[in-house]
């Protein structure tokens, strides 16, 4: 791989290979609701562009990195990726084909935060992070309003638990460990946005101003995270991962799922029979609890280098269309999410199937009463290094492994923070 | 040479010189060689001195600064203590455990073939496939081990061997265990068919049990193979890197990363190519030295004998 990454730069782009096709990533994995929208951008696509097609590169549950860095390796990175954080890294590289402010114009979007005095993404949705609850369970318990504060919360999962109910969904395989202790942070150390007299925690962490192991919120929350898994973490849940708690959520197992809300685009998909709340990040700090929105900055597709000539043309052609109104209220409808272009004339997720669209509105309903925090995800120039979720998920692990010694788990936030700045 | 040969060159003139017939037989191997070995070994030495994310094409130029980080690197050392245990584990595994379970096999003769295939087969199986194997089997709710368990009314026993930190290096143990006793075995298996029959009849003439057989004529006439499993199992564990990407990635926290899997954490997950190559660079070195030791006990015992 470092011979082909050496040769790369040197000349080694591959060239049009005749074949009519705009590549794109997507991160399916299992789930449905991806699947069924990326199939009708594609037939979109398609109907309009006589004799080309598009080719889905699913990249399962992960962001891509691998993938990404073999391509620029061997010169032949897809026409289209989906970026979220990784754009910078991209953009870094010179691997990107940036956008003018008309095309965010021409849908009524917001203009994302530049990088670098460039934007290189489509917006997708607003996309909010909360707490999926089962209902029924939860009402059994005596609880039917969102626990305010998380002493509230941990009330209540020990009402689920007495009541003889799996209380929490809860799986430290991999990513999905660090679910609750990213919650915590983001609408703790994060709660208020930046301003120029005070910055965000990341830009006063990495100029050292501040520090994990300095910080009194972070023993509360590490103290918290220690008591949660504790007492509700499911026996064995090292051994399990994002499947296994979407399976015990929506078997109606488990009470309780810390989970963004794409989980409500595979609801309809897996004929999920029972209704779903979905409420906000209890507080740990005394202010009132909140959603985290992780869509501000990148949350969409970028154009690569490699779409030149008449595949630029068929690309930006590719990505005009996820705009469809069609093609759009799929996107929603798949990611859960509510819609973020103005002049498109689709709002926010729907559904034929009741507890979806049940899960929809009460999405929507609870984040238009709680409101929303976009955490650290402020801006690519404006974020935690990119193995901070990684990290997150160690820590949560180590806390499954039975250390309880604070001053340690924070240390490992930071080094690796430290670390991680070397590579950037 | 045969009369055969000399005629057939007569025929077609000439012979190639011999520069000639290396440059064709050997370039294309050494070629590949060369692009797919030593220039990445190359370019990785290069890259282990810049501070190089894997997204550019530009690799500042930093120095001894990664090695420099190396030293005080808590992550790195865990890993090689981890690795370390694990090779531990392994080298006395395979090098007694397959010797005594060949011996065993070699009285076997009944379903001689089956038996022996029975051990060989796992070897077969890709590391990726065992792993999964082995993953599924060790899952705390599912897994078949712990359903086994809670089946026969030792509930208790159940654990959770991928998630419990003081388990979990002898899971990976098992499974490299499992993954590669197969071929250890079957080095030895292949040895002790060379030892004289000769031997064994003046043995048992002289009256020796199969204790005595063993440690005064099978165990040192199978020193060489002892000598060749010991390396090999060492080499397989200071390379353990598939079983971890597949089964615990590094979890839980950081408990199982090894040096293979570490490499590839900082160099792919977390652009930091540079560094990675440097500790590619030290850990290389650091094999260097321990296969001189190896090489130069290995000459002094070949002496002995």
């Amino acid at each position: 791989m470092a011979a082909m990454a050496a040769a790369a730069p040197l000349g080694c782009q591959r060239s049009d290979d005749g074949r009519k096709v705009i590549r794109v990533t997507r991160n399916i994995g299992g789930r449905e609701g991806f699947r069924i929208h990326f199939e009708a951008w594609k037939a979109a696509f398609e109907k309009q562009n006589h004799g080309w097609t598009m080719e889905l590169i699913d990249l399962g549950n992960a962001e891509g990195s691998e993938f990404y860095k073999s391509r620029i390796a061997t010169g032949d990175l897809p026409e289209i990726v989906m970026t979220w954080q990784l754009a910078r890294m991209l953009a870094d590289g010179g691997h990107l084909v940036p956008f003018a402010d008309d095309y965010y114009n021409k849908f009524g979007i917001a203009l994302p935060p530049p990088y670098k005095g460039k934007r290189y993404t489509t917006q997708g949705g607003i996309q909010v992070q909360g707490i999926a609850v089962n209902k029924k369970m939860w009402t059994d318990a005596g609880i039917t309003d969102a626990p305010k504060t998380w002493a509230d919360f941990m009330a209540a999962l020990a009402k689920l638990k007495a009541k003889g109910y799996m209380p929490l969904s809860y799986g430290a395989k991999d990513w999905t460990a660090a679910m609750p202790l990213e919650y915590a942070i983001a609408t703790s150390l994060y709660y208020d946005r930046p301003t120029p007299d005070k910055p965000s925690f990341t830009q006063r962490r990495n100029t050292k101003q501040v520090r994990f192991a300095d910080e009194p919120e972070m023993r509360i929350i590490l103290k918290n995270l220690i008591d949660l898994i504790e007492e509700f973490a499911p026996k064995g849940a090292a051994s399990d991962g994002y499947n296994e708690e979407q399976r015990d959520f929506y078997t109606g197992k488990a009470a309780t799922w810390i989970m963004g809300c794409w989980i409500g685009g595979d609801i309809e998909p897996n004929k999920v029979d029972f209704d779903i709340d979905y409420w906000p990040i209890p507080s740990m700090n005394g202010r009132p609890p909140l959603f985290l929105q992780t869509s501000e900055i990148p949350s969409g597709w970028a154009i690569t280098t490699s779409a030149a000539g008449d595949r630029l043309e068929k690309a930006r052609a590719a990505i005009d269309l996820f705009y469809d109104p069609h093609v759009y209220q799929l996107f929603l409808n798949g990611e859960s999410q509510v819609g973020a272009a103005a002049k498109v004339p689709v709002k926010g997720p729907q559904s034929t199937w009741p507890p979806a669209q049940k899960f929809f509105d009460s999405m929507i309903a609870s984040t238009a009463r709680y409101g929303y925090t976009p955490g650290f995800h402020i801006a690519l120039d404006d974020m935690p290094p990119l193995n901070f979720m990684p990290t997150l998920a160690a820590v949560c692990q180590e806390i499954l492994a039975g250390n309880r010694d604070i001053d340690k788990l924070l240390k490992i936030i930071d080094d690796e923070w430290d670390a991680a700045r070397k590579g950037e | 040479m045969p009369p055969g040969i000399r005629l057939e060159r007569r025929r077609c003139g000439r012979a190639l010189p011999g520069w000639v017939a290396s440059v064709v037989f050997c370039g294309p191997a050494v070629l590949l060689y060369i692009g797919f070995m030593v220039l990445p070994a190359v370019l990785g030495g290069y890259y282990s001195l810049t501070r190089w994310s894997g997204w550019t094409s530009d690799a500042p130029f930093i120095g001894l600064d990664n090695f420099r980080d190396l030293l005080g690197d808590i992550r790195f050392w865990s890993a090689v203590r981890f690795t370390l245990f694990e090779t531990v584990l392994i080298v006395l595994f395979f090098t007694f455990a397959a010797l005594v379970l060949a011996v065993l096999l070699d009285k076997v003769t009944r379903l001689k073939g089956l038996i022996r295939g029975l051990f060989f087969y796992p070897f077969v199986l890709s590391i990726l496939v065992s792993a999964l194997l082995f993953q599924y089997l060790a899952n705390y709710r599912e897994g078949a081990v712990n359903i086994l368990l809670r089946w026969v009314g030792l509930d208790i026993l159940a654990q959770d061997w991928m998630g419990d930190p003081d388990l979990v290096p002898y899971f990976i143990f098992a499974l490299v265990a499992w993954s590669g006793l197969g071929f250890f075995t079957t080095l030895y298996l292949a040895n002790l068919q060379t030892i004289p029959t000769e031997l064994y009849e003046a043995a048992q003439i002289d009256g020796a049990g199969p204790m005595r057989v063993f440690t005064r004529i099978q165990f040192p006439m199978l020193l060489p193979a002892i000598t060749t499993s010991s390396v090999l199992a060492l080499i397989t564990g200071i390379n353990l890197f598939g079983q971890i990407v597949v089964t615990t990635q590094g979890a839980p926290g950081y408990r199982t990363v090894t040096i293979g899997y570490y490499i590839y954490q900082l160099g792919v997950l977390a652009n930091r190519q540079g560094y990675a190559s440097a500790v590619s660079v030290a850990t290389f070195l650091a094999l260097v030295a321990v296969a001189a030791v190896q090489v130069a006990l290995l000459r002094r015992k070949t002496v002995t004998l």
